[in-house]
């Protein structure tokens, strides 16, 4: 019980190491978690506009692209 | 003000004596109550008089329909923008930007999303998955880390109440539900918790309203307690008041305003006891022409705000 109790403090000091396994799924979980949040806030960033304007310039009646690039 | 009427009250009919005849006989139908106004609006009429969207410096806005649904939107900004200080002075600095919008209105389906030069984006999504469930949710993206924020929320509407469920980033939960107990009044609870900064609350709101007349109340365990009343004065006019008092920090505030609503412009304004006023004003020059006026004097801080700009579509 001891060493295994000395095993699983040892993997969680060496967190940062890549070659720790004993990783728990708690853990597992946050990080993926933090790692698609960030994706899906550069995704949100950079693509919402333009999701926006081609559901737009596909709705019915469908605009011509002069319209959406003349000023008037 | 036609949201003020009350639904479940019958028709008037064109006899205005008959009308008052039968509105007095009217029993009320507890199984048949209106539905309440959503929660984040228990203060809407009051919030509309006393709180319009003042600005300094010049703002352009230009909306542009591509069709029924979409549409473009382009705005320029140029002013000086307050920082947060912590000392008693304000300090501005002068900015300008522009900012790029595209917006596509369906019954279903909402999207707004805006996009300043300095790479702050705000979107703004609504989706309608059935009549009574609907899902909106709100960005301010950033290219600074950390300081971008979203919200979703869940909204459920039933017979005679609401509920909506709220989750945020930094960890920030919220529940709401408002139901309908007479044809005038609803009562409304809210929860909410933060695992940021651990904090958790819970809230009270009651709201009254007749068809010339809307009061509503609030209280929340972070110590704020807000009161408002409006009245419609005419069909033109309505005068609204505020209170707001945190009983945790002990500061008061109360504030009297005015909405006139004319045909060709809408003026609105309010003085505080904080020794600010402020007045709103946005005349109709044109069809699809608006002019608008701003101006909110800080007599104790000694801050003057004015701005004027043009809204085209």
């Amino acid at each position: 019980m001891a060493s295994r109790v000395s095993l699983k403090s040892r993997g969680k000091e060496g967190k940062g190491s890549k070659g720790s396994d004993e990783k728990s799924t708690a853990q597992c979980l946050k990080e993926w978690s933090t790692w698609t949040m960030k994706k899906a806030k550069v995704i949100t960033h950079y693509g919402f506009i333009p999701l926006v304007i081609i559901i737009g310039m596909n709705s019915d009646p469908k605009p011509q692209l002069y319209q959406f690039l003349s000023p008037v | 003000m036609a949201g003020l009427v009350p639904p479940g009250t019958t028709t008037i009919p064109a006899d205005a004596s008959k009308a008052a005849h039968t509105k007095a006989e009217e029993k009320t139908d507890y199984m048949n109550l209106p539905c309440p106004i959503p929660f984040e609006e228990l203060h809407r009429e009051a919030l509309m008089s006393l709180k319009p969207e003042t600005f300094e410096g010049l703002r352009f806005d230009f909306t542009k329909g591509l069709n029924q649904k979409f549409s473009l939107s382009h705005s320029v900004f140029m002013g000086p923008t307050e920082l947060p200080s912590q000392s008693a002075e304000t300090i501005k600095i002068p900015t300008a930007h522009y900012e790029f919008g595209a917006n596509f209105i369906d019954p279903n389906l909402m999207l707004i999303g805006r996009m300043l030069t300095d790479g702050r984006l705000n979107a703004r999504v609504k989706w309608d998955l059935t009549d009574n469930l609907s899902v909106k949710a709100n960005a301010q993206l950033t290219n600074e880390p950390h300081m971008s924020h979203g919200m979703v929320n869940f909204d459920y509407k039933g017979k005679d109440y609401r509920s909506q469920l709220q989750i945020g980033n930094g960890s920030l939960f919220g529940a709401s539900y408002i139901q309908s107990v007479t044809p005038h009044l609803s009562l409304a609870g809210e929860i909410f918790w933060t695992g940021q900064h651990l904090k958790s609350g819970i809230g009270y709101a009651a709201r009254y309203e007749t068809d010339k007349m809307v009061a509503a109340g609030q209280v929340a365990s972070t110590g704020m307690v807000a009161l408002s009343y409006v009245q419609k004065v005419s069909e033109k006019v309505s005068l609204a008041s505020d209170f707001m008092y945190n009983y945790m920090i002990g500061d008061v505030t109360a504030s009297v305003g005015y909405d006139y609503i004319l045909r060709q412009c809408r003026l609105r304004g309010k003085i505080d006891s904080n020794g600010c006023t402020a007045a709103y004003l946005e005349e109709r020059l044109n069809m699809g022409l608006n002019f608008i006026l701003s101006a909110e004097i800080d007599h104790k801080k000694k801050d003057y705000k004015f701005g004027f700009g043009l809204t085209v579509g």
